[in-house]
C-alpha cells in the first residue's frame, strides 16, 4: 500500500510540475520530453471546445472528470452553483495561490470553458437536441482536423477555399452518406484532392460532419457563409439598365430566353456565382486537318500540345496542336472580360435584377 | 549588370567540387561551408542556396539539346499526398517529404534507401516542403509542430523537440533553415487567433536558442495575431541577416478587431540569425483582410538598380505586388503589381500598398483580384542573372469576399469564393516591373515553381501536368513531358558523375530528367 501510495504521490508531483511548466512560454526539457515520448493522449476526447479547453488547461490538476484531487485541488463539479461565471473567469485569468493564471484563455475559448464548467456531471458537452458525440465521430473529428480543416474550417463551417459543409446542399440531402463518401474518395476536379480513407474512417468523418451540421442548426446566427438575405442590397432597375447596356449581357443572354425563371432555379450565393462566372460553361472548337477537312465539336481538352473535342455523336478525337489549325469559341470569356470593369454596386444591382426573373 | 557574387560562387563551387573529388567516400558530411557555397553535386537547402534565386550554373542541358531530355528515373511514394517539397541532395542521396514521411532515395537510380514514417495524430496535414541538413543530421518538421532530428544514414531519430503547441492550433509544414549553429523553424496556424513565431534550435542538442514573435500575444487589446512563418527564408552571410516572409493577420477576413497596419503580419522581416532580434520589417500588405501571406520567397540579388549597385531583396507577393527592397535597410526600391490587383489605392511613400477600405470583405460581397490563393503562392520563383528576369508562376484571378458581424472575430471570420483564375508564367524586368514575356499555362492555374539555368532554360509546369522547359529569353516552349498531375513543388537541378539532372514532382511521384546516356 505504502509503495502504491508513494508512486501516486510521485506521479502527482510530476503532473503538477508538468502543469506548471506548460504555463511557461518556453518549452522546458521536461515538457518537451513528456510530449515527445508519449503520444498525445486524452482519456476523454471530445469535440466540444469547452471540454477541450478544460482538458488542456485544467484537467491536469482538477481531474479528467472535474473530480478534483483533495486536499490540494478542489473539485469543479457544480462550481457554477458556488461561483458566478464572472468570478470563475477572474480566477482563470489571475490565478490564485498555487493555481497559475491563464490570461490567454479568452473570448470563445473562455465562453465555452465556462459553459462546460456549468454542465452537470457526465453531461454531454453539446446541445441536448444534438446527437451525442460517439467514438465514431470523435475518430472522424481527429481525421477531419488533420485533413479537412485547413479548407473547410475546424468546425466544418468553411475556411480557406473550402465551403461551409454544415450548409452544403449535398451534405443535407445525402442522408445515406454515399455522395459525401464519393466526394471524399474522388475529390472534386481542380478544387479538392481525393483522399484514401478506409470505409470506417469515411464513416467517422461523415459522423463528425453530421455532428457539426446539427450543432450549426442548433445555434443559428453564428454561422459563416452567405445567406440569401445578405445579397439584397442592389437596385433591380439599375441592374436591368446595366444588363441591357454597359454589361453587354444581352449579346448572349435574354431575360425572356435562357435566363427566364433563373431565380426560381437558383438563389443566393449560387445564383451570384453563376452570374459572375458560369460553372461548366462549354466552348466549341473547329479543327482544320492537314487535308483541309474540318471537324467541329465541344472542346474537351486543350494544352499547348494537344487539342481534343467531342463530336456531335459524343466521340472523343484529339490531334497534336502542331499538325492542325484550331479555332475556339468561348462565349464565357465575356464574363472574364467584365471582371476588371465591374463595380461592386454593378454586381449587387445585377444580382437584384436577376432575382426578379422568376 | 554587376554580379560579383555569382562569379565568386562559381569559383568557389569549382574549388569545392575539386575538394569533394579528392575524398569521394566522405559521406553525409555536409558542413556549413557546403551550405554557404553549395557544390554542383548538392542541393543542400530548400532553396538550393541561401539566396533563394533557384538558379543553377549548369550548362549541360541547353536550349539546343533540351529537346532530347528524357526520364532518368521516377520514384513512386504510393501515397495520395502530393509532393510539395524540394528534395535535398547531399552525397548522392535525395531526401524529400510529404506530411509524416521522409524518403531517402539514391539520386543516381531513384531506388529507396530508407523511409521514415511518423503518424501525427494531431495537427494540419496540408502539405510538407522538405527537410534541412547539417553534418549528417536531418531536421524535419511535423504536422503537430515538432522539430525532429534524424540520422541521415538510416532515418533513426536523434532528438524530438516542440516548435509550438499543436493543441493551441499550430502546425508545421516548412523545411527548416540551417545557418551556422542554428536550425530555424517556423509554423502555420491561422485557423485560430495565434501569434506567428520563429524558433532557433541548437543542431546538436535541439536546445531552444531564441524565439521571434511576429505579433503580440493573443488578447492584447487593439492588436492583431497571426504572421505565420511557413515558408523557408533566405540569408545574407555578409550582412548576417535572415530574411523571412510572414503570413496573414487573424481574424483573417474581419479587420475590425485589429486596427492599424498589423505588424509584423504580411511582412518581410530581417532578423539577426544569432539572436532572433528584428533589424527591419517591411509591411507588404498593411492591414490585410484577404489572407495574402507575404511568405513568398524573399529572393536575394546583388546587381545594379537604376545604375547603382545594390544589395536587393525581391518578392512576388501573394497580394499581387512585385517588391524590390534594399535589403540592407528594408527601404523600397520598387512596388508594382504584376497582374490584376483591384484592392489598393496605390502605394504610399514607403512603397507599401494602401488597402482600399471599400474592398474589405462585406456582408453583400466584394469583387477582389487576386483571389485568396493570391497572384502567386508558396512555390518558388526564380531570378535569372543573365537576363535580369524575375520569373514567377502567376495566377491572375477574381473572387468574392464576404464578412458580417455574425462571422465573429475568431479564425476565418468570413467567407470567400474563387470565381475564375488562370496560370501565367511571367518574366518580370526587376528594374521596372514590366512584364517582358508571359506564357499561359492553363485555366485554374498551374501551381508549379520555377527554376532557371545559366544555359538559358526556365523549368516549370502547366495546369495540365506537363513539365515545361522554356527559353528564358523569350518564354517559348522548348520541351515538355506529360506527368499526369500538375507540379506542386519547385524544380531542382544538380550534376552527378558529370551528368546534369533536373528533378521535378507531380502527384506522389518524383521524376528525374537528364540527357540520354548509352544505352
Amino acid at each position: 500500500m505504502n509503495k502504491v501510495k508513494s508512486i501516486r504521490v510521485a506521479l502527482f508531483l510530476a503532473s503538477v510540475i508538468a502543469g506548471l511548466c506548460s504555463v511557461s512560454s518556453f518549452e522546458t526539457t521536461a515538457r518537451a520530453a513528456r510530449q515527445s515520448e508519449t503520444p498525445p493522449s486524452s482519456t476523454k476526447p471530445s469535440n466540444d471546445s469547452g471540454a477541450q479547453a478544460y482538458a488542456q488547461h485544467c484537467a491536469i490538476c482538477h481531474g479528467d472528470q472535474r473530480e478534483g484531487n483533495l486536499p490540494g485541488f478542489p473539485p469543479l463539479l457544480g462550481i457554477s452553483h458556488r461561483m458566478t461565471d464572472e468570478k470563475i473567469a477572474d480566477l482563470i485569468h489571475a490565478g490564485k495561490g498555487r493555481m497559475p493564471a491563464f490570461p490567454g484563455v479568452e473570448d470563445g475559448e473562455l465562453t465555452s470553458l465556462l459553459h462546460f464548467l456549468s454542465t452537470a456531471e457526465g453531461a454531454q458537452p453539446v446541445n441536448a437536441s444534438v446527437a451525442a458525440p460517439t467514438s465514431l465521430s470523435e475518430a472522424g473529428g481527429a481525421l477531419f482536423q488533420q485533413n479537412c480543416a485547413f479548407c473547410h474550417g475546424r468546425d466544418a463551417q468553411g475556411g480557406e477555399t473550402g465551403p461551409d459543409l454544415t450548409q452544403s446542399k449535398l451534405v443535407r440531402r445525402d442522408r445515406s452518406g454515399d455522395e459525401i463518401s464519393k466526394v471524399i474518395r474522388e475529390g472534386r476536379s481542380g478544387k479538392m484532392p481525393p483522399f484514401s480513407f478506409s470505409p470506417q474512417e469515411v464513416r467517422g468523418i461523415i459522423a463528425f460532419i453530421r455532428e457539426r451540421e446539427a450543432e450549426s442548426a442548433a445555434h443559428p446566427g453564428g454561422r459563416r457563409g452567405v445567406a440569401v438575405a445578405d445579397l439584397q442590397t442592389g437596385n433591380a432597375a439599375a441592374g436591368k439598365h446595366y444588363f441591357e447596356g454597359a454589361g453587354g449581357c444581352t449579346k448572349c443572354h435574354s431575360a425572356t430566353g435562357d435566363l427566364a425563371g433563373i431565380a426560381s432555379r437558383h438563389e443566393g450565393l449560387d445564383l451570384e456565382e453563376r452570374m459572375l462566372y458560369p460553372p461548366n460553361a462549354t466552348s466549341r472548337v473547329t479543327v482544320t486537318l492537314p487535308s483541309g477537312k474540318t471537324v467541329s465539336g465541344m472542346l474537351a481538352y486543350r494544352d499547348e500540345f494537344t487539342v481534343g473535342l467531342r463530336d456531335a455523336k459524343g466521340v472523343y478525337h484529339s490531334w497534336p496542336v502542331s499538325r492542325v489549325h484550331s479555332t475556339v469559341e468561348s462565349p464565357v470569356e465575356a464574363h472574364v472580360d467584365l471582371f476588371p470593369k465591374y463595380t461592386d454596386e454593378d454586381i449587387h444591382n445585377l444580382m437584384a435584377y436577376l432575382q426578379t426573373l422568376r | 549588370m554587376k554580379l560579383p557574387n555569382d562569379r565568386l560562387f562559381r569559383l568557389l563551387a569549382a574549388f569545392f567540387f575539386f575538394l569533394a573529388s579528392l575524398s569521394p567516400l566522405a559521406a553525409q558530411d555536409l558542413e556549413n561551408s557546403g551550405l554557404l557555397h553549395p557544390s554542383p553535386d548538392s542541393w543542400p537547402t530548400y532553396h538550393g542556396d541561401y539566396s533563394g534565386r533557384r538558379h543553377v550554373s549548369f550548362k549541360q542541358i541547353t536550349p539546343q539539346n533540351v529537346g532530347n531530355l528524357s526520364l532518368a528515373w521516377a520514384f513512386q511514394t504510393n501515397q495520395t499526398a502530393e509532393i510539395k517539397s524540394s528534395p535535398l541532395l547531399v552525397d548522392g542521396i535525395l531526401y524529400f517529404t510529404v506530411p509524416d514521411n521522409i524518403w531517402a532515395v539514391d539520386a543516381r537510380s531513384g531506388h529507396m534507401i530508407w523511409h521514415y514514417n511518423r503518424i501525427a495524430t494531431k495537427g494540419d496535414h496540408i502539405g510538407h516542403r522538405g527537410v534541412a541538413m547539417l553534418k549528417g543530421w536531418i531536421f524535419f518538421t511535423t504536422p503537430d509542430a515538432h522539430l525532429i532530428s534524424l540520422n541521415a544514414k538510416d532515418g533513426t531519430v536523434r532528438w524530438d523537440k516542440i516548435i509550438a503547441d499543436v493543441d493551441k492550433g499550430y502546425w508545421s509544414t516548412m523545411a527548416p533553415l540551417v545557418i551556422k549553429n542554428h536550425v530555424i523553424a517556423g509554423v502555420g496556424g491561422d485557423l485560430d487567433n495565434l501569434p506567428g513565431l520563429l524558433r532557433s534550435f541548437d543542431p546538436e542538442t535541439g536546445a531552444l536558442q531564441w524565439e521571434w514573435d511576429a505579433t503580440p500575444p493573443a488578447g492584447t487589446p487593439n492588436s492583431t495575431t497571426g504572421g505565420m512563418t511557413w515558408i523557408t527564408g533566405t540569408y545574407d552571410p555578409e550582412l548576417n541577416l535572415l530574411y523571412w516572409g510572414t503570413g496573414n493577420p487573424t481574424p483573417v477576413l474581419n479587420g475590425k478587431p485589429r486596427p492599424g497596419d498589423n505588424l509584423y503580419t504580411c511582412s518581410i522581416v530581417a532578423l539577426n540569425p544569432d539572436t532572433g532580434k528584428l533589424v527591419w520589417g517591411f509591411s507588404a500588405s498593411p492591414h490585410d483582410t484577404h489572407d495574402w501571406d507575404a511568405v513568398e520567397v524573399p529572393v536575394l540579388v546583388d546587381g545594379d538598380f537604376h545604375d547603382e549597385p545594390r544589395k536587393m531583396l525581391m518578392q512576388t507577393s501573394r497580394n499581387g505586388y512585385f517588391f524590390v527592397l534594399d535589403r540592407t535597410n528594408g527601404k523600397s526600391l520598387l512596388s508594382v503589381p504584376y497582374g490584376p490587383v483591384n484592392w489598393s489605392l496605390g502605394v504610399d511613400k514607403a512603397g507599401r500598398p494602401i488597402p482600399n477600405p471599400e474592398k474589405e470583405p462585406a456582408p453583400d460581397g466584394r469583387l477582389i483580384a487576386p483571389d485568396e490563393g493570391g497572384l502567386t503562392n508558396y512555390r518558388s520563383p526564380s531570378f535569372d542573372p543573365a537576363t535580369g528576369l524575375f520569373i514567377v508562376d502567376a495566377h491572375p484571378s477574381y473572387s468574392i469576399y464576404f464578412a458580417k458581424p455574425a462571422d465573429g472575430t475568431y479564425g476565418w471570420a468570413g467567407a470567400d469564393y474563387g470565381l475564375w483564375g488562370k496560370g501565367v508564367i511571367e518574366a518580370i524586368d526587376y528594374q521596372t516591373g514590366k512584364i517582358r514575356w508571359s506564357h499561359e499555362v492553363g485555366e485554374g492555374g498551374s501551381g508549379a515553381g520555377v527554376m532557371t539555368t545559366d544555359s538559358g532554360l526556365t523549368i516549370t509546369g502547366d495546369a495540365h501536368g506537363n513539365v515545361l522547359a522554356l527559353a528564358t529569353s523569350t518564354g517559348k516552349t522548348l520541351w515538355h513531358a506529360g506527368t499526369g498531375s500538375s507540379m506542386q513543388s519547385s524544380p531542382i537541378s544538380y550534376e552527378l558523375d558529370g551528368r546534369q539532372y533536373i528533378v521535378t514532382s507531380s502527384g506522389g511521384v518524383l521524376f528525374s530528367w537528364a540527357l540520354p546516356e548509352n544505352p
